[in-house]
């Protein structure tokens, strides 16, 4: 369909921001758009930023038994400190307050009151033996960040892939300027409620124990 | 000779005459038909509606109807039902009460949507208002059951208090027992949202049994099943009834007292409730099917056969809300059994679930549309769509005024053709003359828009996510839709062309809501400066708007029309922009 000229009231002063930000029908995922909304149509800048987030994560390796910490030193930055405080300040988060989010927020679009009283027959499923197949849905939350996400454990192999995941997933709420390093540490709550370092243990240890995620960030 | 002046009708005339006009819109016109009419009509408003709560102040309201006794106020905008508004965004009541309190002393009426409601606003109401009456907290939150207490205590003439689905910090169920011993005024009590544990049953009863007037009682998921028979049998002239826990162990004698109290209330035509329900005890049911009007079955996790059995015994049927376990079976038999249905809503029970956990397909909702002709309000979820079943839909339906479709998995294709489902809601805009409200899902493009635009002349409002290909779909719509009022767009490819090009219709409609589409920071700061009765605010929770380049879209707008300027309790993350471009916080 052509585009017709659309008879403008008001000068737009800004350059056309339109192009870059066409949806690719085909391979719809929420978080490819996510990640697309949160910059300029500089493409340098995205790569750029997406690699620093990487960085913060590190490198897990596929071996089970020799799991590094998610910790990557960076040079921390005056404009870090303020972000920071301006988060601290920001936001509550308060564990009660989370908001718990499958995959896009807020869709299907259902009151999250309905979803509570109709799926406790759900959440008793989730407890159970891992055999019958069923998902395993924990909750990650990122310190500073509100919006909790709900994932499930099933989709996942490894920590290496878990964490690429979760990459992906925060990456919108990182800084479009490309110029961010953290430190991070994901951490997680066991089946007897203590919150460790995730990585101590193989793979399919913690999935059967891991109740819910939390990234940590460790600003000096 | 002197000049007879037609309507020199002494002011006291005029105002009866005007007590029989209710409807704001009516009132709206009378208000501008000459000077005097203004006056007398301003004076003698009893009712206030306000859609929006930062359209326009307190004393803004006050200042022109200084004899309000019932008002309605709306908060946060629809889409904080899907937690797309952070917390802390607004939505006070409390400025509201604080000035009313003083102006009002006679009120008696406070209706709420989507506000955020303190245990001191509650106390404050119960203090300030003598002959206070009716409460209604829709979707509210930031209150608890202390707050409660104090509306028990204090409202000594209160008819109805309805908490219906808000959030409420349920400290303990003995606020009911701050309702005194001479409290007989209930005629309505709705705490179904209420979750504790415990609930101060026996002062429950003690209220149930001397309120003669009690035509709606709605209660939570505490009370069991056994104790409803006791219930019911104090107050048989119950018109609205909703269960708690439909459960308890099986035993006959429950059944039968069950069975027995129903069929005492002869006047009840709605029921709800029914979490958790052992279906062994649906046929206590069976004696007041036939009367029902409304049933809402949305918590209700029986299957398909135990659905139809019911539901085949309410012949009178206007409204059913249920979950998709109804299955497209179900929703057959609802077709030949209740021809008088108006109103249908099927939720999903397994809503994050990839693969379908129920057969409820487009098959479903075309079965309902050919069997019930009166069929007005749907909202329905489902995995799949066709635009044959949404054309032979909008054929059967012409008198749709609500339609609401959510295919779970966004931009979901007419699985038959894999085309966009356009033609289908066109179908519907087409054939749905009066249709008010729109809520759109599937695959769709620009297409679906220039038809709503074209046919949807009656559209109030509108809902979008995932669709469309660019700024002439928001376009479209902003220039056709004539009696457009709320627009809200998620995720969509709409940016700056299009707002700008259609600012002037902003100033007509209540409001519009953009997250995740493409509306740069500098748009929003243009119009902001340039439309001095907008108020544009910036939702972004990650950073200031103003530390990236101006070409980069906004995270969250929200676009009101407002009397009163840009408000003055926004949170760190909401920034508006006002007439000199700055950006206030």
């Amino acid at each position: 369909m052509s585009e017709v000229e659309l008879q403008l009231c008001l000068a737009l002063p800004t350059p056309n921001i339109t192009k870059g930000f066409k949806f690719n029908l085909n391979n719809y995922h929420g978080f490819d758009h996510l990640k697309q909304m949160s910059c300029s149509g500089d493409k340098t800048s995205r790569v750029i930023k997406k690699r620093d987030f990487e960085h913060a994560f590190g490198n897990f390796s596929d071996d089970c038994n020799a799991l590094p910490l998610l910790l990557w030193s960076g040079q921390p930055n005056e404009e870090d400190d303020n972000h920071n405080d301006r988060k601290k300040t920001t936001f509550v988060t308060d564990d009660m307050n989370d908001v718990e989010v499958d995959q896009v927020v807020g869709w299907p679009p259902i009151k999250s009151w309905r979803n509570r009283t109709c799926h406790h027959h759900h959440h008793h499923h989730h407890k159970r033996a891992l055999g019958n197949g069923r998902s395993i849905y924990v909750k990650v939350k990122m310190e500073g960040v509100p919006i909790a996400r709900k994932i499930d454990m099933r989709h996942y192999h490894s920590y290496q892939q878990l964490t690429n995941s979760l990459i992906t997933m925060f990456t919108k709420n990182e800084k479009c300027d490309g110029d961010y390093n953290a430190r991070y540490t994901l951490t997680y709550q066991d089946k007897e409620g203590d919150w460790l370092v995730a990585g101590d243990i193989p793979w399919h240890g913690f999935i059967r124990t891991v109740q819910r995620l939390k990234i940590l960030s460790n600003w000096g | 000779m002197q000049k007879k002046r037609a309507y020199s009708f002494p002011d006291e005339v005029l105002e009866h005459v005007f007590s029989f006009i209710q409807s704001d819109k009516d009132r709206n016109a009378v208000s501008v038909v000459c000077k005097s009419w203004y006056e007398i009509e301003r004076w003698c408003r009893r009712k206030v509606f306000i859609g929006n709560c930062y359209a326009v102040s307190p004393k803004m309201v006050i200042k022109r109807f200084p004899e309000v006794r019932s008002i309605e106020l709306k908060g946060k905008p629809h889409f904080a039902d899907f937690n797309l508004v952070p917390d802390g965004w607004g939505g006070y009541v409390l400025p509201w009460i604080g000035e009313m309190a003083g102006a009002y002393p006679w009120l008696e009426e406070i209706r709420l949507k989507r506000m955020v409601v303190t245990d001191e606003s509650l106390e404050l109401i119960a203090k300030s208002f003598k002959n206070f009456k009716v409460l209604v907290l829709f979707s509210c939150e930031g209150f608890s059951t202390d707050g409660l207490a104090a509306i028990a205590a204090g409202c000594k003439n209160l008819s109805e208090l309805d908490l219906r689905e808000s959030e409420v910090d349920d400290l303990s169920g003995h606020w009911l027992t701050h309702f005194p011993e001479t409290c007989t005024s209930l005629v309505s009590l709705n705490i179904s949202c209420l979750g504790s544990d415990e609930v101060s049953f026996s002062a429950l009863e003690r209220l149930v049994g001397r309120c003669p007037n009690l035509r709606s009682l709605r209660l939570n998921r505490a009370v069991s099943l056994d104790k409803i028979a006791n219930i019911l049998c104090l107050a048989p002239q119950l018109v609205d009834f909703g269960t708690g826990n439909y459960t308890t162990e099986l035993r006959p004698d429950v059944l039968s007292n069950l069975t027995a109290a129903f069929s005492s209330c002869k006047e009840l035509k709605s029921l709800s409730g029914f979490w958790d329900v052992v279906p062994a005890y649906l046929p206590a049911l069976y004696s007041v099917c036939s009367r029902l009007t409304s049933l809402n079955l949305s918590y209700a996790t029986i299957h398909s056969p135990e659905i139809i059995k019911l539901v085949s015994h309410c012949s009178s049927l206007q409204c059913l809300l249920v979950l998709d376990y109804i299955e497209d079976s179900g929703l057959e038999a609802l077709a030949s059994s209740c021809k008088d249905l108006q109103e249908l809503r099927v939720f999903p029970s397994d809503p994050f679930g990839v693969e379908p956990n129920v057969s409820l397909t487009e098959k479903g909702l075309v079965s309902v549309s050919l069997g019930c002709p009166k069929l007005q309000s749907v909202l329905y979820f489902c995995r799949r769509m066709t635009n044959a079943a949404l054309v032979t839909i909008a054929q059967n339906c012409p008198n749709f005024t609500h339609f609401r479709l959510c295919i779970i998995e966004p931009k979901t294709a007419d699985y038959m053709t894999l085309e966009p489902l356009d033609v289908g809601f066109g179908a519907i805009v087409e054939h749905c003359k009066d249709l008010r409200r729109l809520s759109l899902s599937g695959l769709l493009t620009d297409r679906v828009f220039e038809y709503i635009g074209t046919y949807a002349k009656k559209l109030e409002m509108l809902s979008v996510a995932f669709a469309g290909d660019s700024d002439l779909g928001l376009h479209h719509v902003l220039s056709g839709c004539e009696s457009l009022r709320k627009l809200e767009i998620r995720d969509c490819p709409f940016g700056d062309k299009a707002l700008l090009a259609n600012a002037a219709k902003l100033e007509t409609m209540r409001s519009l809501w953009m997250s995740s589409c493409t509306v740069s920071f500098g748009a929003c700061k243009l119009l902001g400066q340039k439309m001095h009765r907008l108020n544009v605010e910036v939702i972004d929770e990650t950073e200031p708007p103003c530390s990236r380049p101006k070409s980069c879209p906004v995270d969250k707008l929200y676009v009101y029309r407002s009397i009163s300027g840009p408000r003055s309790d926004m949170p760190p993350f909401v920034w508006t922009m006002d007439e000199e471009g700055t950006i206030l916080h």
